[in-house]
């Protein structure tokens, strides 16, 4: 046995096997430092609550992305015809217009947009919580043309925006639908 | 159908299983926290443990179907965030172990107790230098408290198996705090 090892006796006393006391006198000592490198174990609780929100996120950004090809692949495909078939025409600047999204939410901790404008990434379009009435904001500049998008409540709640019409995402939930 | 919050970890898979995808979210409050500490001291980071974490509860919703025993969702779970942090750990070995101290470092300066927090982080840099299976059953036994039996019905294998693991990891530790202990 190497001077690095512990010996056997040491090791079933860090087992929990044995105690302190069942060692022999001459390896008290090695054992008291084995049970001081024991001690040194970091048990402390670790809690993560986003990886929740972070979860779920992902599960729903990576459905609505899902969806258009999932219920129409010969639209697509029809789509892809006609732009590989027509000359490319030159690109239109479109017009941007600035719009304030408002959700009022009192008990939220946390919201978000997800939309057609930010592949329904629910994490890069918080809200800010106005004062204490529970009203949530954010203001975006989006080209014109239409936009679909749902509000996000503590990253697992989708809803639809109060106060815009929606369409069915054909899932059996709703998307809010915005013309600029 | 909803229950309440108590409901059984087979029956919420279930229900995802079915449609509702949103009660996916109570499986992930109930053991993300249960989980987060063994992750991170498997990857030295708490960062990398989140992401770890994440990656794997995502991976267990894809592989839903593939849960036979839906009542033990738990038990499947633990092998899918295992087997990502074993590939994390082979993809990214060093600058976990400079995380690894980085973050006790930080519990440092809110802990007081200089010796005893030097000798904290000495031991989560030596866990580091352990093999991912030393590691994993030094973390479930002395980190997590599990008995020698429980490790080895989830990690389905033996004692002995785990013990020489063990003894081996001791060693390697003892060898790495000679000036701590």
């Amino acid at each position: 046995m190497s001077g690095h090892e512990f010996h056997p006796l040491v090791k079933q006393l860090l087992d929990g096997d044995i105690t302190l006391a069942d060692l022999p006198p001459e390896l008290r000592g090695e054992g008291e430092a084995a049970l001081r490198l024991l001690a040194a174990v970091d048990r402390t609780d670790i809690s993560m609550p986003a990886v929740t929100w972070r979860v779920m996120t992902t599960l729903e950004r990576r459905r609505r992305r899902f969806l258009p090809w999932l219920l129409a692949p010969a639209l697509a495909i029809a789509a892809a015809l006609v732009i590989l078939l027509r000359p490319t025409p030159p690109a239109p600047t479109a017009a941007l217009v600035t719009v304030r999204f408002v959700l009022v939410a009192p008990d939220a901790k946390q919201v978000s947009l997800a939309g057609t404008f930010n592949q329904w990434d629910a994490q890069v379009t918080p809200l800010v919580r106005t004062g204490a009435t529970g009203v949530w904001t954010a203001t975006l500049t989006l080209p014109a043309g239409q936009h679909q998008y749902a509000f996000v409540v503590d990253g697992v709640r989708w809803v639809p925006d109060p106060g815009a019409p929606a369409v069915d995402d054909g899932f059996g939930r709703r998307n809010s639908v915005l013309t600029l | 159908m909803r229950s309440g919050p108590q409901a059984a970890d087979g029956e919420i898979v279930r229900a995802v299983l079915a449609g509702d995808r949103e009660r996916y979210a109570r499986l992930v409050e109930r053991y993300r926290d249960r989980y987060a500490r063994y992750a991170a001291r498997m990857l030295g980071s708490a960062d990398a443990a989140e992401d770890a974490l994440q990656d794997a509860f995502v991976r267990a919703f894809d592989q839903l179907a593939q849960c036979k025993d839906p009542d033990n969702f738990i038990g499947w779970f633990f092998l899918i965030l295992r087997n990502r942090c074993f590939a994390e750990r082979r993809r990214n070995r060093t600058s976990a172990s400079l995380d690894a101290a980085n973050d006790v470092a930080a519990e440092d300066r809110t802990d007081g107790g200089a010796e005893s927090a030097e000798r904290r982080r000495a031991l989560q840099l030596a866990l580091m230098e352990l093999t991912p299976d030393q590691r994993e059953v030094f973390v479930l036994k002395h980190v997590e408290g599990l008995s020698y039996n429980e490790i080895a019905e989830r990690l389905s294998t033996s004692v002995p198996s785990l013990k020489m693991r063990m003894h081996r990891a001791y060693d390697k530790l003892r060898e790495q705090l000679r000036d701590h202990t």
